[in-house]
């Protein structure tokens, strides 16, 4: 059984159709890389997957359960798809230590000791064993998107959604959080990640998708289409991303 | 013309009294009008079409007319509508929780829907129902931006208080104005009226400084 499922999807802002009756499966253990211009629909196709964007045709099934299925439904989808945001969106009012145990505590109800020891071998993992009690705000971008990851990790999540999830950073501090996706995706993660990063998708990558106009238009082996690929558009569009 | 202090020492007790009074009705009613703020402003932020609607009537009203006309209705209007006869202290303090609670709910609304939506959404995508999102995400972050014009709504409804002398509650206006109907000494009443309004909200300042200075500010 896929992990996702998109059966013509369909979604509309007001009357701009940004995914158009979209078929796209992905399944256990994938490292998906969506790719494509500004406004074609990728960051959409990612967010409806969580839900986080309401689907207006077909139907999305994410590890079984329909997005269509009602909200505690949805809640479930949410528990095992976590997601990392290109603003990191972290809770300001609390440490990155608090950020990353708050999942298990208040959806997971584990207790509060259980969360912590856990969200300490969370930060271990992403490289801040040592930043645990600092706020979001004494973080550098690189610290806070790699607390992020910690947090969306802490629920235990069987897939992993990544929106730009180093497009705010300088240069120099996307490494880091690459790095983290990396051994993320060396452990088998299934990891869906709209991004530009093309050494990314060469590197990591299990496949690379490309959208125009709320279509898939390209679909498959990273390595094969960044060499040399015979759509037009993808040619043209990764002349401008490298 | 010379001030005789006298006239103050004679006048304590009372104005003391009337202090006491404009305490007692500023704290109830604005404990009061925080939950009917917090209440009617969530609603107006997010709530449908019908709680939506049914706040801004609240808000609308309450915010159009003025706070005596609404004192005045609660005390001498209702218990010919409605046969519910009311003391002068518990409209005065019904007065209080109506009033501060509309302007306190587009308060709490601003607050809210201030905070950046990304939190919002990083809450809900783990899974959480929007009211825990609510209670211990975005509520924190709101709380600390509501200080400062809470402050304000504080400080205007202690002031507030003083328009109840139309119907007779023995609040501080309202001693300093029977005094002085006895005395003549307006300089000295007044003064010392204004005085201790002074002293209760520079309190009421100081307990706001320090409760945004113990909270860093988001």
């Amino acid at each position: 059984m896929s992990m996702v499922e998109f059966r013509k999807v369909t979604k509309r802002f007001g009357s701009v159709v940004v995914l158009n009756e979209v078929d796209l499966k992905i399944d256990n253990g994938e490292v998906v890389v969506l790719i494509g211009p500004s406004g074609s629909g990728k960051s959409t196709l990612l967010r409806c997957i969580n839900a986080l964007e309401e689907i207006d045709g077909g139907d999305l099934i994410v590890d079984g359960i329909s997005v269509k299925a009602g909200r505690s439904q949805v809640r479930l989808i949410r528990q095992e798809a976590g997601m990392v945001f290109q603003q990191f969106n972290l809770f300001p009012q609390m440490t990155a230590l608090e950020n990353v145990a708050f999942g298990p505590r208040r959806v997971r109800g584990a207790s509060r000791a259980e969360a912590f020891a856990q969200a300490r071998e969370l930060l271990a993992k992403v490289g801040l064993a040592d930043r645990g009690d600092h706020y979001p705000s004494e973080l550098s971008g690189g610290q806070q998107q790699r607390v992020a990851i910690a947090r969306a990790l802490a629920i235990k999540p069987k897939l992993m959604l990544f929106d730009e999830p180093t497009s705010a950073l300088d240069p120099e501090l996307r490494h880091e959080v690459l790095m983290v996706m990396q051994s993320l995706a060396e452990e088998g993660m299934t990891m869906v990640v709209v991004t530009h990063e093309m050494a990314f998708a060469r590197k990591v990558g299990t496949r690379l998708i490309f959208m125009e106009n709320g279509k898939i238009t390209v679909d498959g082996d990273p390595a094969t289409l960044l060499a040399n690929t015979a759509n037009p558009r993808l040619r043209e569009f990764l002349q401008y991303v490298n | 013309m010379d001030f005789d202090w006298s006239v103050i020492v004679d006048a304590m007790p009372s104005l003391l009294n009337g202090a006491r009074l404009t305490i007692l009705i500023t704290l109830a009613g604005l404990a009061g009008g925080l939950v009917v703020g917090f209440i009617a402003g969530l609603m107006r932020a997010y709530g449908n079409a019908l709680l939506n609607g049914i706040a801004f009537a609240y808000i609308e009203l309450i915010r159009g007319t003025p706070i005596v006309v609404q004192v005045m209705f609660i005390y001498f209007a209702l218990p010919v509508l409605a046969d519910i006869r009311i003391n002068p202290m518990s409209a005065a303090i019904t007065a209080i929780i109506v009033n501060a609670g509309a302007y306190i709910a587009e308060i709490v609304r601003g607050s809210f829907l201030s905070v950046h939506k990304g939190l919002r959404e990083a809450g809900l995508a783990l899974g959480l129902p929007m009211w825990k999102v609510l209670l211990y995400i975005i509520g924190p972050v709101a709380f600390r931006r509501m200080i400062p014009p809470l402050g304000n709504q504080f400080i205007v409804s202690l002031k507030d208080t003083s328009l109840f002398i139309v119907i007779g509650v023995g609040e501080l206006t309202r001693q300093g104005q029977e005094i002085m109907a006895a005395n003549f000494r307006a300089v000295e009443i007044w003064t010392a009226v204004a005085i201790f309004y002074l002293i209760m909200t520079g309190t009421l300042t100081l307990i706001l400084r320090v409760t945004e200075k113990r909270m860093r500010m988001l």
